[in-house]
């Protein structure tokens, strides 16, 4: 059936520099100078998930989708002062005219952020993502695993020091099934017996502190994937508060 | 696989792995359910099959030959791509592209369009077994082909623009071409919406099958075609307008359920739109240059390189390091085929790209892919998976 309906009037978002003005004064960020275009503010990278919070839910903003989280490695970046690492957080309303992005600095020796993944479903994937490709660890992120890149894989390949013809062998596909496991158990599923066709040994995703080649075995820094690096103060921060973000919440 | 219900009940699951390589998924993805009998309990998805690094290759050439990269994103409509990225620079120099340029680049956008929701739908609609809407649309998608063949001399990755403009100009009788394969298109959409519309078969395979409500699919930030069928009334064309969009007349389609029917159906509303849109452009494409004088970005005129000292000078200077676009970070957006495709591009102030990330409109989709089936039944998988339209090439990058 196709009907015309009247289009209800899309609502024009606040103007940058009343949208600065605003975030500016609630929770003291900057703007970034680099982005000359558009509005970009620079927020405490430990501040992140509550900014986006407010993002999403005040009446006046609503930035109810995320677009893009996306990182940047301002290692060879001409006279850049600075943390090395940058994530860029890309926000747009869906009810009114007005987009921003958000910016958190990241320190190559402190790479824990907290994660955004119990607010947007999409942040669960960009996040990983992310940490594929730059080695960010999203705190509380509920299965931090490459997403691009094969799980074997050692290093993460977008950063300014990754070799652009580096060359890694890698062998064994991805079961996948510790995440099927998981999304049954987060459905209220109880797996009893895994099946004679899954018993193959579960593969241990290893999360390396700093990017470096010692991502598995090397170091004996090697943890499961559902909890951040396990040495990191996040880390221990964090098992005293259980995370709030899981699939579960998505089902 | 042994599991325990929520409800008490014990039940033998078995898992049942899809792809990396199956007809099915129309490129390189794997899936990964449980399956109760034909019912899907649990999925998951994996990706990065077809990765090839390009926002790692990008970094190392000019932006002038990021252009080829962006042919194989999305490369059903390859032409989309090249004028997002084109559109992403141009703005970072804060310049306007000539008016002829601009309309030529809209006609070329809803072609792309159109053809890209042709192979989505009719490859779509081959899943479900019906062929002949396959032979209806690929036969108009090949006259297609044939007008970007005379444009540009490439058919599937066509890199027909350039930063500040077009590749060249159109060849003689390109609007009496499009105008033609316009009817052609009509004639095929015409076709295909009668063996399909109130087609019972087609009807129950799609109604309600995997639904996705209007917050899930913001919430997995699903823009486009995809986002318009579970009822949000968002088009980037509409919202916020570039190239003129705000001049032409069109319509917004939007779905009201977000089911697999819902999907194939706004994009097949929407390529009436899209015709209607090349139309009123073709209307407006008067005869004018097509590249922009700026010197940064244009090549100067042939016969000023051979006499003016400047001239040579720009000539090699842009030849061999292209253009290099004042420091910082920049996005820009186009509605392409699929949703926004955005360009985030970091740049020094040389003559690399330091950093372009890229916004896929499909990682959004095939994110929400897995969660979406759970319920419904194995049948409709591979439905399911052509409406949300995954190109490998854009997903994985």
């Amino acid at each position: 059936m196709i009907a015309q309906i009247e289009r209800p009037a899309l609502q024009p978002g606040l103007p940058a520099a009343e949208l600065e003005k605003l975030l500016v004064e609630r929770f003291t960020l900057v703007r970034d100078p680099r982005d000359q275009w558009d509005l970009t503010l620079i927020a405490p990278s430990h501040r992140i998930a509550e900014i986006a919070a407010f993002l999403r839910d005040d009446p006046r903003l609503r930035f109810d989708m995320l677009l893009d989280i996306s990182g940047v490695d301002y290692l060879s970046y001409p006279n850049h002062r600075g943390a090395r690492l940058a994530v860029v957080y890309n926000f747009k309303s869906t009810v009114l005219r007005h987009r921003v992005r958000l910016k958190i600095e990241v320190e190559e020796d402190a790479l824990e952020v907290p994660t955004v993944s119990a607010l947007f479903r999409i942040a669960n994937w960009q996040e990983r993502e992310t940490f594929d490709q730059y080695g960010i660890i999203f705190v509380g992120h509920p299965n931090l695993k490459r997403l691009l890149n094969h799980h074997e894989f050692v290093g993460h390949p977008l950063r300014k020091d990754y070799p652009c013809q580096k060359r890694q062998k890698l062998s064994v596909n991805d079961p996948l099934i510790d995440q099927l496991e998981a999304r049954l158990t987060a459905k209220g599923y109880q797996v009893l017996d895994r099946g004679q066709e899954n018993k193959a040994a579960p593969i241990a995703f290893g999360v390396s502190p700093a990017g470096t080649s010692a991502s598995q075995g090397a170091g004996g820094t090697v943890t499961t994937i559902d909890r951040p690096y396990a040495g990191s103060p996040a880390a221990q921060a964090q098992a005293q508060t259980p995370s709030a973000g899981n699939e579960g919440k998505q089902a | 696989m042994k599991v325990k219900a929520p409800n008490g009940e014990t039940l033998d699951l078995m898992t049942l792995n899809l792809g990396p390589s199956h007809p099915a998924t129309h490129g390189t993805l794997r899936l990964f359910t449980a399956i109760d009998g034909e019912n899907v309990v649990g999925a998951v998805c994996e990706m990065g099959f077809l990765h090839r690094g390009f926002e790692k290759m990008v970094e190392q050439g000019t932006y002038s030959q990021v252009l080829p990269y962006t042919d194989r994103l999305n490369y059903c409509s390859a032409m989309i791509n090249n004028i997002a990225f084109c559109k992403a620079v141009e703005k970072m120099f804060r310049i306007e592209v000539p008016e002829r340029c601009i309309v030529l680049r809209v006609v070329l956008m809803e072609l792309s369009r159109i053809i890209d929701h042709m192979v989505c739908v009719c490859t779509n609609l081959v899943d479900l077994g019906a062929l002949t809407n396959f032979w209806y649309f690929f036969n108009v998608r090949e006259q297609v082909y044939k007008i970007w063949e005379k444009l540009c001399g490439a058919r599937l990755t066509n890199t027909v623009t350039r930063i500040g403009g077009m590749y060249r100009d159109t060849y003689p009788g390109f609007e009496q071409d499009v105008t033609d394969v316009l009817k052609n298109i009509e004639k095929a959409i015409g076709e295909v919406r009668g063996l399909i519309e109130h087609n019972k078969i087609f009807i129950q395979r799609t109604k309600d099958i995997c639904a996705v409500s209007a917050d899930d699919a913001i919430s997995w930030g699903w823009t486009g075609p995809c986002l318009r069928a579970s009822g949000v009334d968002r088009d980037i064309r509409k919202d916020e307008p570039y190239y003129g969009y705000e001049n032409y007349q069109f319509d917004t389609v939007i779905g009201t359920t977000g089911d697999t029917f819902d999907r194939i159906m706004v994009r097949i509303f929407e390529m009436i739109e899209s015709i209607s849109i090349t139309r009123q452009a073709l209307a407006k494409l008067k005869p004018g240059p097509v590249n922009t004088a700026d010197a940064r970005l244009s090549l100067p005129p042939r016969n000023q390189v051979y006499h003016d000292m400047e001239a040579l000078i720009n000539s090699f200077k842009l030849v061999y390091d292209g253009v290099r676009p004042p420091a910082g970070e920049c996005y820009d957006y186009v509605e392409a085929a699929n949703g926004e495709l955005g360009f985030l591009i970091t740049s020094d102030g040389g003559t690399n790209p330091y950093r372009i990330k890229v916004r896929p409109p499909c990682l959004t989709q095939w994110a929400a892919f897995g969660p979406m089936l759970e319920g419904h039944m194995v049948a409709d998988l591979a439905s399911a998976l052509g409406s949300i339209n995954i190109l490998a090439g854009e997903l994985d990058r």
